[in-house]
């Protein structure tokens, strides 16, 4: 224990004597926050679309203005050229163009079949996707509207009740996921270059010749950063919080205390990394390429893991962000408690254990 | 070439490539990058498990929750349960929304007395749930025009231009080509003067009778070839494994490429110039590149980020040839449809390189 405590206050030393990594260390989760948070946007508005008017009629101008008075739809800047309406899609003005064609009016007073046209950019499919969503249900909300005289649909009406956030805010689940993105990747870049920096510049030898096991230099390098991590967490909640405003329903207490377990798994993870390699330049691409990426798209932070494929969905079982997110949500949002999430605290342990014993025999086998 | 230069470069290539890992590293990043996007985003909204409280029981309300299913947006759950137990589901995450149909449903139904259905979902993830309750609205519309047979007269016909496919690695091959570009010269470039300065080997350099302007291009070139490497591997991992199409001139995109790259060069080399160690140096190139990313369009449209943040964009050189990357791969736009975008760039380049070169330059005599 004493010699844990040896290294570990010597880490520290080494964290306070660099300030200019402190304040890094310490300010970089916050702006990360903002920029993450208001930069990841996915509720799609406003989208530039152009349309074509060739009918001039009532009708024409009331669907046009449905789909501009919509908060999804919004009119190009510069009026498109009729001649090629395609040159806007080019140069990335508008989104889509809506073309409705003479003989609109007057097919829709009698009843009869119309066809509405519209291009779509479907380079980003999922703008494009959600352009064609809305405008399907603008359209269907205007022609029943505009039902010719006589005939009538009866509907069913729809009583919706939204759970937990109310008036569905985008911010609200998404930003809690984000605490967990941040949360690793700082970790596992904060311990991923301590090992490998002692063998560049040959301290490591010095340490091995002191009479400590490998476990204990391990254990020793982690200790204190659990603590700026923690701060880190701390810090990243309070900015969600305040900036975002997201509801913190569940006890905090409960959700410190998994921060603990999951920023102590993500640490291990970089003490893994840098077990493994020689150089801080190798330990930190390492340790990007194996947090951000993974973490942010396996998940769930923003793409849901069930609809990836069976592979992927097998493989984000041992991304510790998906259970630590799985957790967050639940705690924040909707106030689950430990009956309900204890199983994923107990796979945050199992891979922290296993990513810690690696680590161990790894670094064994380099000094042997 | 100046045998001092191909010596720097050398000694350099030398360096980097002396770890196995920085290899494996360099080969695999492109394609797992690849391969998460490929096959992970995919921001549609289907198979919503949807728990079904049906008190009706009637032939009409079963019918109702089979045209719910088959329409693949939701996978309904009918095993009976009591209504007390429908938030457990919500927070443990087994289910996203439940319909809750009431006794009644099918007697209103065949008296037009347009029934009812409760929808309670799990709000938090709020995206999802809005188009979810839209998917929904539609559906039921759908089934009661169907039960009365009523059809309705109009119809949207779409035709989807450069990704009819819509094959979300199509857009994205473009934009990891720009990441990997940005990510990989600004990190190393940046780390690899700040070790010889860490571990002391800058005095040794500086004693041999290399030149400043050497030292500075000997270090540069072999991460710019290195950052044309990852582009190679991404564009030739996604063409042979994604079938992504490359519409545009690849001459046109390599060359911008290289006109690109000195500025994330001269970034590089202006964190080396501002820190002491490889910490500081990756802690500074970590965040530019999280900051060049998110403020790229890579991720999101730049359209739905705050005005505030889509000012900040233009600060950004990464957007600027992500715009291109698409543009050219994409919709084979040509030199005159990106003129705005190369002007930016090639001032870019010219301002960051160039203040970062001059202070080198300084530190080094």
């Amino acid at each position: 224990m004493r010699k844990i405590k040896f290294i570990a206050v010597k880490e520290f030393y080494h964290i306070l004597r660099d300030p200019k990594s402190l304040a890094i260390a310490i300010a970089m989760p916050i702006i990360m926050t903002l920029l993450y948070g208001y930069a990841i946007n996915l509720d799609i508005k406003n989208i530039n679309i152009a349309i074509v008017d060739y009918d001039k009629t009532i009708e024409s101008t009331e669907l046009i203005d449905a789909f501009y008075a919509s908060p999804y739809f919004s009119r190009p800047e510069n009026p498109v050229s009729l001649s090629d309406p395609q040159a806007a899609m080019r140069s990335d003005d508008v989104t889509a163009v809506l073309y409705i064609r003479p003989g609109f009016a007057e097919k829709l007073r009698n009843g009869q079949t119309y066809e509405l046209g519209m291009t779509v950019d479907g380079s980003d499919n999922n703008l494009g996707a959600a352009v064609m969503n809305y405008s399907k249900a603008l359209v269907n909300t205007f022609i029943l509207e505009h039902l010719p005289v006589g005939v009538e649909v009866p509907q069913v009406r729809l009583a919706i009740q939204n759970l937990y956030n109310p008036d569905l805010e985008s911010s609200h689940f998404f930003v809690p996921g984000l605490v967990a993105i941040i949360l690793m990747m700082i970790s596992a870049l904060l311990t991923s270059i301590t090992i490998a920096r002692e063998k560049e510049t040959g301290t490591m030898e010095q340490l091995l010749t002191a009479p400590v096991t490998p476990w204990q230099i391990l254990t020793g390098k982690i200790i204190p950063y659990i603590g700026l991590a923690l701060l880190d967490a701390v810090l990243v909640l309070v900015a969600a919080r305040l900036l975002f405003n997201v509801p913190f329903v569940g006890s905090q207490i409960l959700l410190l205390g998994f921060a603990l377990i999951y920023v102590a798994t993500a640490l291990s993870l970089g003490v893994l990394v840098s077990a493994m390699v020689k150089t801080q330049q190798v330990a930190m691409m390492l340790a990007m390429m194996l947090t951000m990426l993974p973490a942010v798209m396996l998940s769930g932070f923003i793409f849901a893991v069930k609809n990836m494929p069976v592979v992927l969905q097998l493989l984000s079982n041992v991304i510790p962000a998906k259970f630590f997110v799985t957790i967050i949500r639940g705690i924040a949002l909707k106030g689950a408690g430990l009956d309900v999430l204890a199983m994923q605290g107990l796979y945050l342990i199992i891979l922290m254990t296993v990513l810690m014993l690696i680590a161990g025999k790894k670094f064994t086998r380099r000094i042997a | 070439m100046s045998r001092a230069l191909i010596g720097v470069v050398k000694k350099e290539f030398i360096q980097i490539l002396r770890d196995r890992n920085m290899i494996r590293i360099i080969f695999l990043m492109p394609v797992i990058q690849l391969l998460l996007f490929g096959y992970v985003v995919n921001i549609d909204v289907k198979n919503l498990s949807l728990d079904v409280y049906d008190f009706d029981r009637t032939h009409e309300s079963r019918e109702l929750v089979r045209s719910v299913g088959a329409s693949g947006y939701f996978t309904p759950n009918d095993t009976i349960m009591a209504l007390q137990h429908l938030e457990d589901n919500f927070k443990r995450s087994s289910s996203d929304m439940a319909i809750v149909i009431p006794p009644g449903f099918a007697h209103d139904l065949m008296n037009r007395e347009n029934p009812s259905v409760s929808l309670i979902t799990d709000g938090s993830n709020a995206n999802q749930t809005a188009i979810g309750i839209g998917y929904m609205g539609r559906l039921m519309q759908i089934f009661i025009s169907a039960y009365y047979g009523v059809s309705i007269p109009l119809d949207l016909r779409f035709d989807v231009l450069y990704n009819p496919e819509a094959e979300s690695v199509y857009f994205m091959v473009p934009g990891i080509v720009a990441t990997l570009l940005t990510m990989v010269t600004v990190m190393l470039t940046s780390m690899a003067i700040v070790r010889e300065r860490e571990l002391g080997t800058l005095e040794q350099l500086m004693v041999t009778p290399i030149k400043g302007r050497e030292l500075l291009l000997g270090k540069l070139i072999p991460f710019a070839i290195l950052g044309f490497l990852e582009t190679i591997i991404a564009l030739t991992f996604g063409v042979l494994w994604f079938q992504v199409p490359f519409v545009g001139s690849s001459v046109l995109l390599f060359a911008l490429a290289g006109l690109y790259l000195v500025t994330p060069l001269g970034i590089g080399l202006f964190f080396s110039n501002v820190t002491s160690t490889q910490q500081q140096a990756m802690f500074f190139a970590w965040f530019f590149s999280v900051f060049a990313i998110l403020t790229s369009g890579f991720f999101t449209p730049i359209s739905n980020m705050p005005t505030w943040m889509q000012y900040l964009t233009y600060l950004n050189p990464m957007r600027y040839f992500i715009e291109i990357t698409r543009a050219i791969m994409m919709k084979g736009a040509g030199l005159q449809d990106l003129v705005f975008q190369v002007v930016m760039l090639a001032i870019y380049g010219v301002a960051v390189f160039g203040l970062s070169a001059m202070r080198f330059s300084k530190r080094v005599s």
